[in-house]
């Protein structure tokens, strides 16, 4: 008898009420544990199996070389942590293997969670559920959302959008990192934390959102450059500062700054913009 | 006020993952080196003025892309409007060397019509102890290519001015001989604000783009 189960307090440490139902209980958690020893076996699976995701790996020391958790001489050396939780992620999901950009999004579950297997099903979470297809091979995902955010520009920044054509200026050069990587290394780590928390909650959209924000905030800024140059830098300026710094009040503006934004809108341009790369081979 | 340049040349760095292309860039346009770097996700813009002969300044558009191979369908983008390379490979690191060869087709087939001036470096060259590609196979591959080859290291600042400058040059000569020329809505080659002391012999000449194969 588990004495989770029967115990007057539970795992947690709240006494259990005279009228807990016990049966109940015990019916669930049988079910419940099921589900958590599937877990536990597949990720001990995952861990021992070897295949060439393991040669990929030559990221591990050059994932956050200025955070000392993840320095080689770190007691506990995070690296360790995260090659195990990428290396599984090679197994568990065979189609996209390992993706440079992943190795930071690793990094940051694992600084968050403290925990090798519960980075993992996070990590499994994003990847495999909430994100398009951003990391397989071909990264159709990643360059349809990219498109889309330029057409999303042209409705909402339309200023923006005339000055990035008029100079040539591909949206993935100043973009794919902040798709990539989910602004990891753009924005200050607990507004990136705090976008995450929406990431996780309503999904892919919320990119768009912050995007749009970033955008749409500094438009006036971003419309002084007068050349391609110019035009880089300012996308790079434009992810620093209070604005950002202050992630309490930025997730504010997140979803008021770039107006309605229906997931039907999305569908819809994710669909032409991936029929119109398609076209273009 | 911009300063007066002569011309503008785009190049792009390509090569495996690892074999040091961002910091050989930081290292030309910054001045400095990090002896761990992070991965280059996607594609990353970088320029620096270069003057090849006094007076005679070109202004150079750097190109920094990621290694992993699935983001070729990313930085292929960028080769048609590159008028030069500088293809990169870790001289401790035989399979990177062994991979130019891809670089290069993979480079042929989507810069079309265009043709990009590569030059052949052999990175990391302070690491000679754990040298994994002689200097003589280095430059036969390369001569194989009608392409230059240099050795260079960011860490210790050898030859990396010089690999950047030499190719800048050897370009420099293709468009003053009419070579390679200005096109429109191509941007691997503007021209820049000419200064006085220029004489306009020296100007290009407006001329369908010849290949160079």
């Amino acid at each position: 008898f588990d004495p989770r189960i029967g115990s007057r307090v539970d795992p947690y440490g709240f006494e259990r009420p005279d009228d807990f139902d016990y049966a109940s209980y015990e019916a669930f958690f049988s079910r419940y544990l099921v589900v958590l020893t599937r877990r536990a076996i597949k990720w001990s699976k995952l861990l021992k199996g070897k295949n060439s995701i393991q040669k990929s790996l030559k990221d591990m020391n050059r994932t956050f070389p200025d955070n000392i958790k993840f320095r080689r001489t770190a007691d506990p050396c995070l690296q360790h942590t995260l090659y195990n939780v990428l290396v599984a992620y090679g197994h568990h999901n065979k189609a996209v293997g390992y993706c440079q950009g992943m190795n930071f999004i690793a990094g940051y579950l694992i600084l968050i969670t403290k925990n090798e297997e519960e980075s993992f099903w996070l990590l499994d979470a994003l990847i495999g559920r909430i994100l398009p297809d951003y990391y397989s091979p071909a990264m159709m995902g990643l360059k349809t959302d990219q498109e889309v955010l330029g057409e999303l520009v042209k409705l909402k920044v339309p200023a923006v959008a005339e000055l990035m054509e008029r100079h040539g200026v591909m949206w993935t050069l100043v973009v794919s990192r902040w798709f990539i990587c989910l602004f990891i290394d753009i924005l200050p780590v607990e507004t990136v934390l705090r976008i995450w928390d929406c990431l996780f909650y309503e999904g892919s959209k919320i990119i768009f959102r912050v995007a749009l924000t970033l955008i749409k905030q500094h438009q006036a800024f971003i419309l002084e450059a007068t050349n391609f140059p110019d035009i880089c830098d300012k996308f790079k300026q434009i992810t620093k500062g209070t604005f950002v710094t202050e992630c309490h009040t930025f997730m504010q503006k997140i979803f008021t700054e770039p107006g309605t934004l229906s997931m039907t809108t999305i569908d819809k341009l994710r669909e032409t913009c991936r029929e119109k790369l398609l076209s273009q081979g | 006020m911009e300063a007066i340049w002569l011309y503008q040349f785009r190049l792009i760095v390509i090569g495996d993952s690892t074999v040091g292309k961002s910091c050989l860039i930081r290292r030309f346009t910054e001045g400095r080196f990090a002896q761990i770097s992070d991965p280059t996700v996607g594609v990353d813009f970088f320029s620096r003025l270069v003057e090849i002969e006094p007076g005679k300044r070109i202004k150079l558009q750097i190109w920094d892309t990621a290694g992993q191979e699935r983001f070729r369908s990313i930085t292929r983008a960028y080769y048609r409007n590159s008028v030069g390379g500088l293809l990169l490979f870790d001289i401790t690191n035989r399979r990177s060397f062994q991979n130019v060869h891809e670089w290069l087709e993979e480079t042929k087939v989507h810069v079309q019509p265009y043709q990009i001036v590569f030059v052949l470096v052999g990175h990391k060259c302070d690491l000679d102890t754990q040298r994994q590609v002689t200097r003589h196979e280095a430059e036969k591959l390369a001569a194989a290519y009608g392409m230059k080859y240099i050795e260079t290291s960011a860490r210790d600042a050898i030859n990396v001015e010089k690999a950047f400058t030499d190719l800048t040059r050897d370009i420099y000569e293709l468009v003053k001989r009419g070579e390679i020329s200005i096109q429109e809505g191509w941007e691997g080659v503007k021209s820049g604000f000419v200064p006085n002391v220029v004489h306009s012999s020296e100007e290009v000449v407006k001329s369908d783009r010849r290949c160079l194969c």
